[in-house]
């Protein structure tokens, strides 16, 4: 099994000796390549410098996170495996290519070295170059798990001012804030848009005693604040939602096991996306996503039935 | 003193000529034609790590790892420090280039079998290398903290966090407590800017001390030419 390191040895050693020395001609090459490289990372760091996008908002639960471009092959992947297995998949398939990796020496150890004189392994490293070329373009060019989700700029002002006036010392909104008012994660579907907007004006006008302060908002600002809530709850919806479901979506789509598998599962839509995104794609699905072949709604059903589905599929987490 | 005697000088009190004899003087195989420049991804995977350091500690300079001053720190960086945002391009776009140049260098070696004997505790160093490199990738996006940042990140440790059995004991250790926040970001400076360099440094030295110790690889031939 290893006669041939001895011989080996021999071979490199005679190659060495007739070689060349590592300077000047390695490091020549070495120096031009890095040359190369400083000039194009300077081009592109001058040109293009590095994004900021807005500071993080925790709270923010509409945004899409998209992966950077190397694990864009990772997360298409990981789309072939549905529900519970897509888990187990995001850290056996990194876990299973590192262990091949590293007993790579160990699993090919003849003398062979030429690419052809070891085509399983050559066909293997081709079709795994290949299938992370291709996965990183389909990545790239499928927005239906990332799509842009196009915000409201009225919804953006509300919430930059539920930021600015320290909404959160006092109230719960995505799991983080202070306790002193009620959690708006529980209590959000309980009122309607005018409600909310006397709240804003007058909160003991409306609820005497309450330890909400008075904020001396305008209209503009209060009718941002309650679009800004009205894009994160979902809102209660009638019995009619899921019939209108059963009715008009259930031939592609399922419910808990229940439906067409032609688009996706919709069973945990909500914890994904929020009420004015679906709106918006139950209405026209072109607008959100080019890909997408599924029927635009807003010819078939009126707006307060799309309203409701939109709502009872927001619940759906 | 002329320079020969300075160079004698220096040469009886450090070894250097040792040094360059065994570094520079050595002799490598011969690499004819296009296939001599896939030799050269090693060193520019270097050039760029090197880079990264220099432009990483610039950066660090002016960086706070807090989240209410991470972001505008980096705005700081951006708009009011000199090169900031020169400096700050070279490093997020060296890092992409250190993706790319660690993966070709990784190609060149398993199409040319450069992992067989002698030089099977290079190739696991290597990849063990990678494996930092992505380290990097992972803990340095988080430290704008912008949306983007934040997000990919939850995705990222949420990832993490769903691996078997030890899933949540890593998310936790990952983010410091039970979310992202402060802890998370502290934690991941000092992964960033303190652990991994080192243990890079570490492993790197490994690696080029075992690159040159067996000598770099030859160009393969086919077998009927004997391999």
């Amino acid at each position: 099994m290893t006669d041939w390191h001895a011989a080996y040895r021999e071979r490199y050693k005679k190659l060495k000796e007739a070689g060349k020395p590592f300077f000047p001609y390695a490091v020549l090459k070495d120096t031009l390549v890095a040359a190369l490289i400083l000039c194009v990372l300077s081009y592109l760091a001058w040109h293009f410098g590095a994004g900021l996008e807005e500071l993080a908002d925790p709270t923010d639960t509409t945004y899409n996170p998209r992966p950077e471009w190397y694990f864009l092959f990772l997360f298409q992947a990981l789309k072939f495996f549905p529900g519970t297995l897509e888990a187990v998949a995001a850290t056996l398939l990194p876990g299973l290519g590192m262990l091949i990796l590293i007993l790579l020496p160990f699993i090919d150890r003849g003398p062979a070295r030429h690419p052809l004189d070891r085509p399983f392994w050559t066909i293997l490293g081709v079709a795994t170059l290949a299938g992370i070329g291709w996965l990183t373009w389909a990545g790239y060019r499928s927005p239906l798990t990332n799509p842009v989700v196009e915000k409201d700029p009225v919804t953006l002002q509300g919430q930059r001012l539920y930021r600015d006036l320290n909404c959160s010392y006092c109230h719960i909104l995505g799991g983080k804030g202070g306790q002193l008012g009620p959690n708006l994660d529980k209590v959000l579907g309980n009122h309607d848009d005018a409600w909310l907007t006397k709240h804003f004006r007058d909160p003991q006008a409306l609820s005497p005693g309450t330890g909400m302060p008075k904020l001396d908002l305008l209209d503009d600002e209060i009718h941002a604040l309650v679009a800004y809530l009205d894009s994160l709850g979902s809102g209660p919806y009638s019995a009619e939602a899921p019939k209108l479901f059963a009715e008009n979506c259930a031939a592609c789509h399922t419910i808990h096991g229940k439906g067409g598998d032609t688009g996706p599962d919709l069973s945990l839509i909500g914890s994904a996306r929020d009420k004015a995104f679906m709106r918006n794609y139950i209405a026209d699905p072109s607008k959100m996503n080019q890909a997408s072949s599924m029927p635009g709604f807003s010819g078939q059903l009126t707006d307060h039935q799309i309203e409701d589905l939109a709502r009872y599929l927001s619940s759906l987490r | 003193m002329t320079p020969r005697a300075c160079w004698d000088w220096a040469c009886e009190r450090t070894g250097l000529d040792r040094v360059w004899d065994a570094l520079m003087a050595r002799h490598i195989p011969e690499a004819r034609g296009p296939v001599a420049w896939f030799y050269a991804l090693g060193s520019a995977t270097l050039f760029v790590f090197t880079l990264q350091a220099v432009t990483g500690a610039l950066l660090a300079m002016n960086y706070v790892p807090s989240p209410d001053h991470a972001y505008d720190s980096v705005r700081f960086i951006g708009s009011q420090v000199l090169f900031g945002r020169f400096i700050r391009g070279l490093h997020h776009w060296g890092a992409s280039a250190m993706v790319i140049l660690v993966a070709l260098h990784m190609l060149r070696v398993y199409f040319m079998a450069a992992y067989k004997y002698p030089r099977e505790a290079t190739w696991i160093v290597g990849v063990t290398l990678f494996t930092l490199v992505m380290g990097f990738s992972f803990t340095g996006y988080l430290l704008p903290w912008d949306q983007k940042a934040y997000w990919a990140t939850m995705v990222g440790t949420s990832i993490a966090g769903q691996t078997p059995v030890i899933g949540p004991y890593m998310s936790k250790v990952l983010l410091g407590g039970a979310e992202m926040g402060a802890a998370t970001m502290t934690r991941f400076y000092a992964l960033h800017v303190l652990v991994l360099p080192m243990v890079t440094a570490a492993a790197l030295g490994a690696h080029l001390f075992l690159v040159v110790w067996h000598g770099i690889s030859e160009p393969p031939r086919r077998k009927e030419q004997g391999s």
